[in-house]
């Protein structure tokens, strides 16, 4: 196994996209830890790099503006042996669903390295190295193809987003790290445990052992079962997106940690939730996804009111753009419930959208407070008059994060209205489509609290507008909120096919019914190589 | 069958090397302590090259019966012993500097130690039921001595006097348990026992074994025989700890293994209850007391009861993947655990009655290699992955699931979960606040390598993590001594 891996990790490979910063990291820890300025300019080249290298995985996987499915494994076929006893093997796969994803992602990594220049001040090289090191889990759990390793890598972002805010974070930020931790942990424990009965259960049907996703879609159960394994995934997932009785760690965890991390887990952490929804839950047990519909559905609508409404009366501005981080992953979790073509595309393009709007805002949170100190309304007020370049970014994410037509955030929420009310859902559409005003609500009062009006405090007129390495760092965000807001097609065309096939195999496997006792289908490959398009 | 114990075949002594060759150097120890005197440097590495030897020579021991049936090697326990040298080495490692530190002799120290490791080797061995009493009291007066050690601390005396009286006490359960075995079967090799056939009904076999289990229940701290064990640690040196919290239970476990595949040849009922009623109790007593600890070695010492209930699920419902899921879990409980507490005794670096979890305030940077040593053996510990404790953990589930068992499985969920909790405790303390202490010597120890701790943190951190990543060499060498040897 390890030569075959070697082999990948030093070609173009997805292997190599996701070792890379684990390499990054080990040349960092080899550095004196005084040399602090070495260290931010490997992470921030490291970074660079990463984009470069996924960026160009998308370009080679591009055929007709279409992206089609890549893969590492053996080259004869079948995933490289990790684990051989089990059947676990070593299977990364990147499709339309996750290329969105692993391009924020990588996109986000010098971002934030940028971001955090000033903001960091002790112990660089940890906070480099927990950087690094939570990128290659975040990006291992999006390509994985495996569900061992999926949870391998799921388990693997916990520890570094887990310093991150604990050393790194504000005053609470032990109780904020602790508590994140631990309900991510609760979550994942029992999903771990449905794997392995998933597992189990396939090798006592097929006598054969094996964790692959797509052998594990072959499993057909009765509905009884399904209903309690998509309940521990579906937790899982639900407590990472954090749908609403599973919320109270993100306004701890966000406004505790440092801008660096703030960015990560709103741009790239919780949009794991929702994708290992699409991914995992609603294809592995679709039968019990549609007698959990009404649940899930009616929670994510809750989120996106009650969100929406407690991220009005915030008196802390990272605190109001946590909030509205759980208003905005309730629309993208109503999209991905209402089963519907249309809703999905905009559930997965409203993921993207919402970690470039909430990852400019945390970015624009932490620039203020560096100057200030503070994150309270209270102490702000007429900032646009000295800090114009601020007020612009200001306003333009906050309009990006609205939905204003010509921006991103419109396209997504559209869709996913769209298609919710295509699906038949009617109501939860409705209420949801008031979710919408809410979030200009909100967002206008930080605007209005801010930027606009006379300039209420006297150390605020000394303010420095933003830098130029402010503005390097908010201005590809800005464009990309610009373009996919213009021209959608950019985003939608290339993964459209890949969510046309899981639609339709998902819509198919509904239609089928669930069997009476638990069985393999058999004929695998029009759902499994399905991605590939035809 | 006694004519054959008076011509000893050669082949059945050299199976018998490993165990010798402890023994053996732990004689030759005390005499150049005798005639050279305290030589410390010499004493670790003529020790240390006595692990080497026992490993080496291990891997030539035949499979099967020999001494008459006194000694079945089974695969497993030949597993097992690789996880008692490795938490000996790891012990040897970490003491030397121990020792120095505290000005104790290290003749008596080595040779005691070896001797207690012989008494494990032997017990993961017989099938006997007078040779297993002999090899649990070779290993048991060992530890008794080694706990009691640093004599001018009253705090070592007082542990070593609780695990003796409680462990002789203990000892006649275990006797009093062959004696009624033998009564009832007339006999004590284990495999004639369940052949024996009692008549059904009769409970005296039932008796005799549970009593046998509180024994060994005893030596595993599994709840509710764990008393002992928050105490005994905290007072006994550090590097000990390493060994006295893995071999004793490795070996135990080899014999729960053995007694449960007599029950179901005998065919007693309700023996999977008894020790799901025990992992189960483990599990909620050991992970609750840790959770409020304010010392790190009794929450060490709480949170070692709690994974020994989990390493007793595999247990239940013995089948063919109970022993595979033994030997990684204690593997991974050696790289870890072992790893563990010889990082602890190099941060308190004044033995005393006291390890404050609060003490380790920011000391994560004062020793960098310690502290993410530590960091790593307790996040194995907390069975997270890519490490060794999680693919423990994760075969552990598997067991409980495929043997049809899944409310273990949930039990473990659960009770993990409070385990996260405590250890991620010592990660923050370590990190996330401010320093509240000097060391005592001015940062001198600081400066000042200890490169035998280093060296033991270092195997217990990167094996628990290479391992982690790469299980498949481990498992492919046990299915590999599975198939050959039964």
């Amino acid at each position: 196994m390890t030569g075959s891996f070697m082999e990948l990790l030093f070609g173009p490979s997805l292997t190599r996209v996701v070792f890379f910063p684990i390499l990054a990291a080990a040349v960092i820890t080899l550095l004196p830890s005084g040399r602090k300025a070495w260290i931010r300019g490997i992470a921030l080249a490291a970074g660079v790099i990463e984009l470069a290298l996924s960026i160009q995985l998308v370009v080679a996987g591009m055929a007709d503006g279409i992206f089609q499915l890549l893969r590492d494994g053996d080259p004869a076929g079948g995933a490289i042996e990790w684990i051989p006893r089990f059947g676990i093997g070593y299977d990364l796969r990147m499709d339309g669903l996750s290329m969105p994803l692993v391009v924020l992602t990588a996109f986000l990594l010098p971002v934030v390295v940028l971001a955090s220049w000033r903001g960091i001040e002790n112990h660089w090289k940890g906070y480099a190295t927990s950087l690094l090191l939570l990128t290659t889990g975040i990006l291992g759990a999006l390509l994985a193809h495996d569900l061992f390793l999926f949870y391998v890598f799921w388990e693997v972002m916990l520890i570094p987003m887990y310093l991150i805010i604990g050393i790194w974070g504000g005053e609470r930020r032990i109780y904020a790290a602790i508590k994140f931790f631990l309900f991510t942990m609760a979550g994942s424990l029992f999903m771990l445990l449905g794997i392995v009965w998933l597992a189990a259960r396939h090798a006592g049907l097929s006598g054969v052992w094996s964790f692959d996703y797509d052998d594990l879609l072959r499993l057909d159960l009765p509905l009884e079962q399904q209903l309690w394994l998509f309940a521990v995934f579906a937790l899982a997932f639900a407590i990472k997106v954090p749908l609403v009785p599973f919320h109270t760690w993100l306004p701890d965890a966000h406004v505790q940690a440092p801008t660096g991390g703030s960015v990560i887990l709103a741009g790239v952490l919780l949009k794991l939730g929702t994708y290992g929804l699409l991914r995992f839950a609603l294809p592995l047990f679709p039968h019990a996804a549609r007698e959990a519909q009404p649940v899930l559905v009616t929670l994510a609508v809750i989120g996106i009111l009650y969100g929406a409404l407690v991220a009005w009366r915030q008196e802390d501005m990272k605190s109001l753009v946590a909030y509205s981080s759980v208003a905005h992953l309730g629309f993208v979790v109503l999209g991905l419930m209402a089963f519907d073509l249309i809703a999905w595309q905009g559930a997965l393009m409203q993921m993207v959208n919402h970690g470039l709007a909430t990852g400019a805002l945390f970015l624009l949170v932490g620039m203020l407070y560096e100057r200030r100190h503070t994150k309270l309304f209270a102490e702000f007020g007429g900032l646009a008059k000295v800090m114009p370049w601020f007020a612009f970014f200001l306003v333009f994410s906050s309009l990006a994060s609205v939905g204003l037509p010509g921006l991103n955030g419109f396209v997504g929420e559209f869709l996913i209205l769209t298609g919710s009310f295509r699906g038949g859902l009617i109501l939860a559409t409705a209420l949801a489509a008031f979710g919408v005003v809410l979030a200009a609500v909100y967002l206008f009062k930080m605007l209005h609290e801010t930027l606009w009006g006379p300039i209420t405090r006297e150390e605020n007129r000394q303010l420095a507008d933003l830098s130029l390495r402010e503005i390097v760092t908010l201005a590809p965000i800005a464009v990309l909120m610009l373009a996919l807001g213009l021209a959608p097609q950019l985003f939608l065309k290339p993964v459209a096919p890949a969510i046309e096939t899981a639609h339709r195999a998902f819509v198919e496997r509904l239609e089928q019914g669930p069997a009476t006792a638990a069985s393999l289908r058999m004929p695998p490959d029009t759902i499994a190589l399905s991605e590939k398009g035809d | 069958m006694p004519a054959d114990l008076y011509s000893i075949p050669a082949a059945d002594l050299i199976g018998l090397y490993p165990e010798l060759i402890l023994a053996g150097a732990g004689v030759v120890i005390l005499l150049v302590d005798a005639f050279l005197g305290d030589r410390r440097l010499l004493t670790t590495i003529f020790a240390l090259a006595a692990v080497g030897a026992a490993a080496f020579y291990g891997g030539s021991t035949a499979m099967g019966a020999s001494f008459g049936g006194l000694l079945e090697t089974t695969a497993l326990s030949v597993a097992i012993r690789w996880v008692v040298l490795l938490c000996l080495g790891m012990a040897l490692l970490g003491s030397h500097g121990f020792l120095r530190r505290e000005r104790l002799p290290s003749g008596e120290y080595h040779a005691l130690l070896l001797w207690a490791a012989a008494g494990a080797l032997l017990m993961a061995r017989t099938s006997e039921l007078i040779t297993l009493f002999l090899g649990l009291e070779l290993l048991s007066i060992c530890l008794y001595a080694l706990a009691a050690y640093h004599r001018r601390l009253p705090v070592a005396t007082e542990s070593g006097i609780k695990y003796f009286l409680n462990g002789a006490f203990i000892s006649c359960f275990v006797l009093l348990g062959i004696a009624l075995v033998y009564g009832e079967t007339g006999t004590t090799r284990l495999s004639a026992v369940a052949e024996a056939g009692s008549e059904p009904g009769s409970p005296m076999l039932l008796i005799g074994l549970l009593l046998l289990i509180c024994g060994f229940a005893f030596k595993m701290s599994v709840a509710p025989f764990h008393a002992w064990a928050p105490d005994v640690y905290q007072g006994a040196a550090s590097p000990f700890v390493a060994f006295l919290s893995v071999a004793p239970k490795a070996a135990s476990a080899v014999v729960l293994v053995r007694i449960t595949e007599l029950t179901l040849v005998a065919g007693l009922d309700g023996w999977d209850d008894v020790i799901s009623v025990l992992a189960v109790l483990s599990m909620i007593v050991g992970n609750f007391l840790a959770l409020s600890q304010r010392d790190i070695k009794r929450m060490l010492a709480y949170s070692g009861v709690a994974h020994m209930g989990y390493l007793l699920v595999p247990l239940v419902g013995l089948g063919e993947g109970t022993r595979e899921a033994l030997f990684v879990y204690l593997l991974a409980y050696a790289l870890m655990n072992a790893g563990a507490f010889v990082a602890i005794g190099r941060l308190y670096a004044e033995p005393g009655d006291q390890h404050l979890i609060s003490d380790l305030a920011g000391w994560g940077y004062r020793f960098p290699l310690l502290g993410v040593g530590l960091t790593v053996c307790l996040i194995s510990l907390g069975g997270i992955p890519p490490t060794l404790g999680f693919v423990g953990k994760y075969l552990v589930f598997l067991h409980a699931i495929q043997s049809g068992h899944p409310m273990l499985a949930v039990a473990i969920v659960l009770t993990s979960l409070l385990g996260v909790y405590y250890y991620l405790r010592v990660v923050y303390t370590l990190y996330m606040m401010p320093e509240v202490r000097q060391p005592s010597d001015g940062g001198e120890a600081a400066r000042s390598l200890d490169w035998g701790a280093g060296a033991a943190v270092v195997i217990g951190a990167l094996g628990s993590v290479f391992l982690g990543l790469w299980p498949t060499g481990v498992l492919q060498w046990f299915a590999r001594a599975l198939g050959t040897g039964l």
